[in-house]
């Protein structure tokens, strides 16, 4: 395959990145600061988790559903992370397997239930949310976990050796890479888009429904799991709070990178740049000392920006299609 | 030569106020290409569905390759190697051409991941089976329609199928397209051990590349596997249609005369109509007749204001207008539009008979601040769904519980009552039983008399040659000829069929 | 089904109405203050702000579609209220008219965003809620008003009915009868239940599916307009963080009354009453569990099991009923 400037500007990724690019110029001519090395460690921080929470988010969108408790088993699984560790004096694996496991039992109950009862995710994980909260709120009692190992708090600070990059942010590149590799380079994943795209044609192929639901919640779970546990690390405590702000940064990276909200159509590398991009630009917002608060219409209008592209190109797509088809 | 490889033997099927299927045969030859034929509601997409597991017969048996087979699911249909082409694609539209072939066996590498260069070379494989030149990377939203229709057989071909069925594959392929399409079929079935089943409206495709012939009529055989050498145009539309009593408008009304109540001027839409001339006159029956794809429904939706016209004028009692929307075609022009997908845009299922029925009048009856009661709504509509002799057991039953012809009786109501001068009616009865049928001829007939001027859409000969004052054939999104009807059939239907194949 | 059982014995809400009283007489029966008049006028000031919010999600579940921005909205009404009544003086009157048609607008732009992009109301009303509610906070600069004027913030105070009552309890039970007005008796709420229920077939029967959206979206704001000033008079304050984070802490009862309630999640049927009385039905539960001491923490996790046993029972029940009611 040769690849030319056509094939580039068809891919979901690469307008995303020019922005990334022209958006980092822009910024550092004006404030050459944006590139000091304790800014791109904060850059690179608040990447590494919502990297993992976009992920999560997008293998449901993949699918053609919606995961609302992504924040609600995010926070979930922070405090029994830090919980277990404070309180019955686990070791960090151990800890860190029980994290994981409530992450994926918590994804198999929301893909289980909708499976079964055919009611929309959306509507399953909303009760979910509350019950997986619930759960948080009481057991904590709203109070925090302080007492963190000093090995867990080490890994939320460090960096690697001399350079700005955080050692958080390793284990958030490798789930991408294996994202990536799921979604364009393993059945499982296929499926789950060749559903997303069609249920119907995908029951027709003998596709498993269930097993696709499924998989994609248990998926989703896990990587909420993962998220959680990296926000104690960073934060070097459990808060019960953990997640509560999650649900609309985690639609905004992947609608930002082209998804369809209707299923069958998500990108790995373009969802990435969607996180770099709001990141980005939250952080020069900070630099700028613009009102803190005008990041969060900006997220807002990000997402209905990139709702008005995505539908311009698909209408542009169908009306070439039209005239394909009949002349 | 003479073996069989599938046999359907005195299947029955009835649904809800429907027998669809009375003990009805068919015999597939290993190797041959068979065409299956009826007029609409003869039977033969239950047939079909019966064949690719999507319903199961109520009695009678289904042997593949001479040995009884219970097909309970479209994947077990796969499985015993039955494919069909559908009419709705049924590709993954945002896949490669390649992964689209290879989705239930896709290749891996020693890492377990898919190996996207093996696709292509498998894939290529069955490509050029189908004279397919393209690069398996394709993507299949981007292909035109004929060539997605040859990679969906390309696919069935992968899975090892044996036994392909084909609806009316050439519905929306230029004629090109089409003889490119059979040169393939013939291939494939001496070259792959192919056997087909061919479902098609258009006898001439049947003649130049079917074997044998079978033809359902009211759910029974007209014919069983009769070889295409026995058989001539005219004899295979007698069997299609038999002696079928139709009621025929008494006399054609010499409309000329009347007032011109709409009138169509080279008028061009946005989804491809061209130079579409049309003229309908007071209590006149224009029928538009057509295959599926000629742009029918289309032209009806252009002129409620679903769709754009984007040049040309539309006249209304002599007066230029524009229709932007269904509700200015209805509360200005008094247009109304009785969809064909009654289920669909029809009717809204998941109400009931008075508020489907009423819903077009709302707007008229209400009083002071918008006050409707069930009980205005009652006095206003129950006339009409009595007189349509609508089995109901009271108006407040969900539409959904009610029978095909009922419902559609009932997506008439809904216009009777809102009392509009142009209908346009789109296949009124496609799927509803004889009686019912015999019932809602009569009554289009009835509306004309009254003074209603009415635009009929069908794809279903003797209704229209039976109702239609003149006839408009459409071809390709254009008009491709007018006939006067003087419901002959012989004479009018061989007139419709040339200008459809000319 | 037998025909002898008069037909509301079937109805989601009779049901409802049921589990209601046997709450009540649980609840009454094993706590202590749970009939005393301070229990009952508290239930009554929550319940009421409660239904107005399951009534303005109500409306907008009607079109199959959602509306997270509710809560913002909410907020950004109350806070425009305070800002009317405290910074510029203008009279309460008035100032409730401003509150009402800033929700509707509010409301107006939600509407109008999907119905012109088709995309489906959850994403865009995500952004508005963000948007609506990070302008509203940049431009109070996050502060309260807390002067308003006295006739306003009186209003929430007042006890009715041998002080068992408050007047809220009074404007929603009266938003109720009106809205079943609306839906069941014009012409307009007709058209927005059939809009509602499958947009090709009503758009083809001369309905104006998108005008019908915008309005059921309008109907939101308004509503959600009508919650905020009620939950001001009763704090006596005009807070940015009222209805929580973004506002969402009101997407909870603002789901749980209308589906408990029987509104059919995919658009074109609606039940006020059963809105109603899931809304006293939640409330009713989350203030038990607090008289049984569960402690505060868990009711959340009850909320979201009822909520889950709610829809499950919901998806259960439609294969054996014959649900003809559209309107109740």
């Amino acid at each position: 395959m040769t690849i030319t400037l056509q094939t580039l500007l068809k891919k979901d990724w690469f307008g995303l990145l020019i922005v990334v690019i022209l958006s980092g110029i822009l910024i550092t001519l004006f404030k050459p600061a944006f590139l000091s090395s304790f800014n791109l460690y904060v850059l690179m921080v608040s990447t590494s988790y919502m990297l993992i929470i976009a992920l999560a988010q997008m293998i449901i969108i993949s699918i053609g559903q919606m995961n609302l408790s992504v924040g609600a088993i995010g926070g979930l699984v922070a405090i029994s992370f830090s919980g277990v560790m404070e309180v019955y004096h686990l070791s960090v694996p151990l800890a860190i397997f029980i994290g994981l496991a409530i992450g994926v039992i918590c994804g198999f109950l929301n893909g289980f239930i909708t499976v079964k009862s055919g009611i929309s995710a959306f509507i399953i994980t909303l009760a979910t949310l509350y019950i997986f909260k619930g759960i948080n709120l009481g057991i904590t009692e709203a109070e925090p976990f302080y007492e963190i190992p000093s090995a867990v708090k080490n890994f939320g600070n460090a960096k690697i050796g001399g350079t700005p990059i955080p050692y958080l942010i390793i284990i958030p590149i490798i789930i991408t890479v294996l994202m990536w590799v799921l979604m364009n380079r393993t059945e499982t994943g296929r499926h789950m888009l060749a559903y997303g795209n069609s249920v119907q044609s995908a029951e027709l192929l003998g596709i498993s429904s269930s097993k696709v639901v499924i998989t994609a919640h248990v998926i989703s779970g896990t990587l909420a799991a993962v998220a959680g546990m990296l926000v104690v690390c960073r934060l070097q405590l459990g808060t019960p709070n953990i997640g509560d702000s999650w649900l609309l940064p985690s639609f905004a990276a992947p609608v930002i990178g082209g998804a369809i909200l209707a299923g069958g159509k998500v990108d790995v590398i373009a969802t990435s740049l969607g996180v770099l991009i709001v990141a980005i630009i939250s952080q020069a917002l900070v630099i700028f000392k613009i009102d803190p608060f005008f990041v969060q219409i900006f997220l807002g209008l990000m997402i209905l920006l990139a709702v008005f592209i995505n539908r311009y190109r698909e209408y542009k797509q169908e009306a070439s299609r039209k005239v394909f088809t009949h002349d | 030569m003479t073996e069989l490889c599938l046999e359907i033997n005195r299947a029955d099927k009835a649904f809800p106020g429907v027998q669809a299927l009375s003990k009805a045969n068919f015999k597939l030859k290993k190797g041959s290409i068979h065409a299956l034929l009826g007029e609409n509601g003869a039977g033969k997409s239950t047939l079909i569905k019966i064949i690719t597991g999507i319903h199961k017969q109520d009695h009678g048996d289904l042997l593949i390759n001479n040995s009884a087979r219970v097909l309970n699911t479209p994947n077990d249909a796969t499985l015993y190697g039955i494919s069909v082409v559908h009419q709705e694609r049924n590709l993954i539209r945002r896949f490669s051409v390649g992964e689209n072939l290879m989705l239930n066996n896709l290749p891996r590498n020693h890492f377990g991941l898919i190996d996207y260069k093996e696709i292509a070379i498998q894939s290529k494989k069955w490509l050029e089976i189908m004279d397919l030149n393209i690069d398996p990377a394709t993507l299949v939203s981007d292909l035109t329609v004929a060539k997605m229709q040859l990679c969906e057989i390309a696919k069935a071909l992968s899975l090892k199928s044996k036994i392909l069925l084909l609806d009316e594959p050439t519905s929306s392929l230029s004629p090109q397209e089409s003889e490119n399409l059979f040169l393939l079929l013939k291939k494939i079935v001496r070259d792959e051990g192919v056997s087909i089943v061919f479902v098609s409206h258009k006898l001439e495709e049947v003649f130049s590349i079917c074997d044998e012939v079978t033809v359902l009529r009211d759910g029974k055989n007209a014919c069983t596997s009769e070889k295409i050498e026995n058989l001539n145009r005219k004899k295979l539309v007698k069997l299609m249609i038999g002696r079928d009593e139709q009621i025929v408008r008494a006399k054609s009304q010499n409309s000329k005369n009347k007032n011109l109540v709409l009138k169509l001027n080279n008028v061009k839409s946005e989804i491809g109509h061209r130079d579409i001339n049309l003229e309908l006159h007071e209590s006149e029956i224009v029928g538009l007749y057509g295959l599926v794809g000629a742009g029918r429904t289309e032209l009806a939706k252009c002129l409620i204001g679903i769709e754009k016209i984007v040049s040309g004028d539309v006249e209304i009692n002599g007066l230029k207008q524009t229709i932007h929307s269904p509700k200015t075609a209805l509360e200005k022009f008094r247009i109304g539009y009785i969809s064909e997908d009654r289920k669909k845009e029809g009717l809204i299922l998941i109400h009931n008979v008075l508020d489907n029925s009423s819903i077009t009048v709302w707007s008229k009856i209400k009083k002071a601040f918008g006050y409707v009661t069930d009980g205005m709504i009652s006095m206003k509509v129950t006339p009409y769904i009595q007189q349509l002799e609508v089995k109901t057991p009271s108006n407040y039953q969900l539409i959904s519980n009610l029978s095909g012809g009922n419902q559609q009786k009932i997506s008439v109501v809904k216009w009777l009552a809102a009392g509009t001068d142009i209908l346009i009616i789109d296949e009124p009865t496609v799927g509803i039983d004889i009686k019912t049928k015999a019932y809602l001829h009569k009554l289009i007939i009835e509306l004309a008399e009254t003074g209603t001027s009415i635009i009929l859409i069908s794809s279903d000969m003797p209704e229209m040659i039976g109702l239609a004052d003149r006839i408009l054939v459409m071809k390709d999104f254009k008009i491709s000829g007018e006939v006067n009807n003087n419901h002959n059939y012989d004479k009018t239907s061989a007139a419709i069929m040339e200008y459809i194949h000319d | 089904m037998t025909k002898k059982l008069p037909n509301f014995m079937f109805t989601n809400q009779f049901g409802l109405f049921c589990i209601v009283i046997i709450f009540v007489i649980i609840f009454s029966s094993i706590t202590d203050g749970f009939t005393s008049r301070f229990n009952i006028y508290a239930l009554s000031r929550v319940v009421a702000i409660d239904i107005m919010i399951g009534l303005a999600m109500m409306v907008v579940i009607l079109t199959g579609g959602l509306n997270l921005a509710l809560g913002a909205i909410g907020v950004c009404a109350a806070m425009f209220g305070g800002w009317c009544m405290e910074t510029m003086g203008i009279p309460v009157i008035p100032s409730i008219f401003l509150i009402l048609g800033m929700g509707s607008f509010l409301g107006y732009i939600n509407g109008v965003i999907t119905v012109k992009t088709g995309v489906h109301s959850f994403i865009v009303t995500l952004a508005t809620m963000s948007i609506y509610f990070g302008l509203m906070t940049m431009l109070t600069e996050a502060e309260a008003f807390r002067r308003l004027p006295a006739s306003f913030t009186d209003f929430g105070s007042i006890k009715l009915f041998n002080k068992y009552v408050s007047p809220l309890l009074i404007i929603s039970v009266t938003a109720c009868l009106t809205l079943f007005y609306l839906f069941k008796f014009t012409d307009i709420g007709r058209k927005l239940i059939a809009a509602g229920a499958n947009p090709d077939a009503a758009e083809l029967s001369g309905i104006s599916v998108n005008t019908m959206f915008i309005y059921c979206h309008m109907l939101s704001g308004f509503l959600g307009a009508v919650a905020a000033i009620m939950l001001t008079t009763r704090i006596g304050a005009a807070i940015p963080s009222m209805a929580g984070q973004l506002g969402m802490d009101w997407l909870l009862p603002a789901f749980l009354a209308p589906v408990i309630g029987g509104t059919l999640l995919s658009g074109g049927k609606l039940s006020v009453f059963g809105t109603m009385l899931g809304a006293i039905l939640v409330t009713l539960i989350t203030n038990g569990l607090y008289l049984i001491d569960v402690g505060e923490f868990w009711i959340r996790f009850f909320l979201g099991i009822i909520l889950l046993i709610a829809v499950i029972l919901d998806k259960t029940r439609e294969h054996f009923t014959l649900k003809s009611v559209i309107v109740s």
